[in-house]
């Protein structure tokens, strides 16, 4: 039995870009991150401080992968309704069609590929509701850190205006109340919260590695390249 | 849920909690009137009592020179301009017109003691031992029905003009029979709302009577809330910190007499020119922080040279207070200069999620549910082992029974 693979294009160049910025942002924000919480390392006692920066770094560090973080979640939100390639929304809405795919991806998985059912040309809407988690995480996470973020603006001034603090009072004060009522909660909940997206990770990673495996049809080269092969038939 | 909704709700529409430092010329020069006409009213009016500020200030050892140190200072804590330096000093003096009733509720005394056990009075101490205390349930010589009589008489005498100081929370289960007070075993709530409904502001001093403090720490046995949760409908100012420091409390009270209205208050109701910025923002120690120079274990070279004490579980970063700026006891010290971490004590909760005294990554914090005690971290390597576990048990079975979409060759 031979068969022509054609190729099918899933991801565009700049969703690419997104993905890996998105991918080194979240590891250099763990890192950081964690060294914030709890200073991991020592710094040598003998150097002067004047030559270290070490926690400094950290923060700066923690703040530019957020930053970067904040300003691609704007796209990809935008991209979400409006991309011209795929509107991943149409995808997360429950209609019988995608609760029925959804399903059967479920049931591929569950039943390790012995049934597959779906067409897997496209994105299908349990990758899509997958998504939409991470994101809602991602939102959440800088939120909190906003939240904490600007606890150090509290004389209303900023490199960039006075706007800049008014807005993220205005936009994260509300996390505030809802995780318990005190920095400490946001605090706890901003680090529960880095505990859910590396779960999150993991099984994502995973399950793009075992489709690649199992459905023979190079999903893992989506992110590289953009495109899947799918099987003529 | 509820009170977390009102709780937004509340958030959306206060005032940011930004500090505006500089209101700009027009609005001080306007203030400075108004003060300047409540001071002279002040004046004409009958002191409440014949303790005189000057002779008080001689018979402390503390000259004029140490006493214009002292209201530099103040009018700058005040965040007003240099200009007002004569005014606040002449409000110190008319501190005796303003009549205070101080209530002692569920706590320790500690913001009492924290006034009385200086080791040699300083200004603050005085300025607030000349105010008119009409009543103060720990220190006064009368008891029994005396007291009740003159807390009675006080209340008649300066109805809706006192000031009321609370000190302590207020127990509110087994129906507030936690804590009763005087003669007829009246309950801490029922006492404080029938002397707060004549006051003129209501001031909570102390961790206790701002958010609960200590006695409203997990599993909070009594039921403790603080002023805010039961005092409604009068202007309020919330003085947090365990003790609250005398400064601010003078703060509070100069404002009052000079101006004849409350600072401003940010949204937990505590005054921003004391409250606005966290203890991190201006500590000693910044430096050593940014550095990434920390205390590891107590008495190490890091804590003898004064290291940054956050892995030591200082909670300055959090904390909203002005001890790093004024410290304790006339500016001779303040926790983190004596070497041991901030608690947070200003914070709400504090006992629960600010003092344990490590940094919150070695915490056993409890958790919101109560009950089981856990970390963070414990908890989300567990939650990555079982999605691991999960993981690895899919991907065997998948080696062994799965089926590959095969291309015809294998």
């Amino acid at each position: 039995m031979s068969s022509e693979y054609k190729q099918v294009k899933r991801m565009t160049t700049t969703g690419r870009i997104i993905h890996w910025a998105n991918a080194i942002s979240m590891v250099v924000a763990i890192i950081t991150g964690l060294y914030i919480g709890h200073p991991y390392y020592q710094t040598f006692i003998a150097d002067g401080a004047v030559d270290k920066y070490v926690m400094a770094w950290n923060r700066w560090g923690h703040f530019i992968v957020a930053i970067i973080f904040d300003v691609t979640s704007v796209v990809i939100a935008y991209l979400f309704f409006f991309s011209r390639f795929e509107k991943a929304y149409k995808k997360v809405i429950p209609t019988g069609k995608n609760i029925a795919e959804f399903i059967e991806v479920v049931i591929n998985l569950a039943t390790l590929n012995k049934r597959k059912k779906f067409d897997s040309t496209h994105s299908d809407s349990f990758n899509s509701v997958y998504f939409l988690i991470f994101h809602l995480l991602l939102a959440w996470m800088l939120l909190t850190g906003l939240q904490l973020y600007v606890s150090g603006l509290e004389s209303g001034l900023s490199s960039i205006g006075k706007w800049w603090p008014w807005m993220l009072h205005i936009s994260t004060d509300w996390t505030r109340v809802v995780c318990g009522g005190t920095i400490m909660d946001v605090r706890i909940v901003h680090h529960y919260t880095m505990w859910y997206i590396i779960t999150w990770v993991v099984f994502h990673i995973y399950y793009q590695v075992w489709r690649t495996i199992f459905w023979k049809e190079a999903d893992i080269a989506i992110v590289f390249g953009g495109s899947k092969f799918v099987k003529e038939k | 849920m509820s009170d977390r909704i009102e709780g937004v709700k509340k958030l959306f529409t206060s005032k940011s909690a930004r500090v505006e430092t500089n209101k700009g010329e027009s609005y001080y020069l306007d203030l400075f009137e108004k003060c300047q006409t409540r001071l002279s009213e002040l004046r004409a009016s009958q002191p409440a009592n014949r303790l005189d500020f000057s002779g008080l200030l001689n018979d402390n050892g503390i000259d004029r020179r140490d006493f214009m140190k002292w209201v530099s200072a103040t009018t700058a804590m005040l965040m007003l301009p240099p200009m007002f330096s004569p005014l606040v000093a002449e409000a110190a003096e008319l501190m005796n017109r303003a009549p205070v009733i101080w209530l002692e509720l569920q706590d320790c005394a500690g913001n009492s003691e924290a006034l009385l056990r200086s080791d040699g009075p300083k200004i603050d101490e005085i300025v607030l031992d000349i105010i008119s205390l009409e009543y103060h349930e720990t220190l006064q010589a009368a008891s029994g029905f005396q007291a009740e009589k003159q807390l009675d008489e006080a209340i008649e005498t300066f109805k809706g003009k006192f000031l009321l100081f609370v000190e302590g929370s207020i127990p509110m289960g087994m129906h507030g029979q936690y804590g009763t007070i005087g003669a007829s075993g009246e309950t801490f709530h029922d006492h404080l709302m029938r002397v707060s409904k004549d006051a003129a502001a209501v001031i909570a001093v102390g961790a206790c009577a701002t958010f609960g403090g200590i006695p409203a720490a997990a599993p909070n046995p009594t039921g403790a809330v603080g002023v805010m949760d039961v005092v409604k409908g009068k202007p309020l100012v919330n003085i947090p910190a365990c003790p609250a420091n005398p400064v601010n409390m003078v703060g509070v009270v100069m404002h009052y007499v000079l101006t004849g209205t409350l600072p401003e208050l940010d949204s937990l109701l505590r005054p921003k020119f004391a409250f606005g910025y966290r203890i991190h923002d201006n500590c000693e120690r910044r430096a050593h922080f940014d550095a990434g120079e920390y205390v590891e274990e107590w008495g190490d070279e890091g804590a003898k040279n004064n290291f940054c004490l956050y892995k030591m579980g200082c909670k300055g970063p959090m904390t909203f207070n002005n001890c790093s700026i004024v410290r304790y006891n006339e500016a001779v010290n303040w926790p983190i200069g004596v070497g041991r971490g901030c608690i947070g004590c200003s914070e709400p909760d504090f006992w629960d999620k600010y003092a344990y005294e490590r940094p919150m990554a070695n915490a056993k914090i409890k958790a919101p549910t109560g009950g089981v005690e856990k970390t963070v971290d414990e908890f989300g390597l567990g939650l990555l082992t079982a999605a691991s576990i999960g993981i690895g048990i899919h991907a065997i079975a998948s080696a062994v029974g799965g089926k590959k979409d095969d291309g015809g060759e294998a």
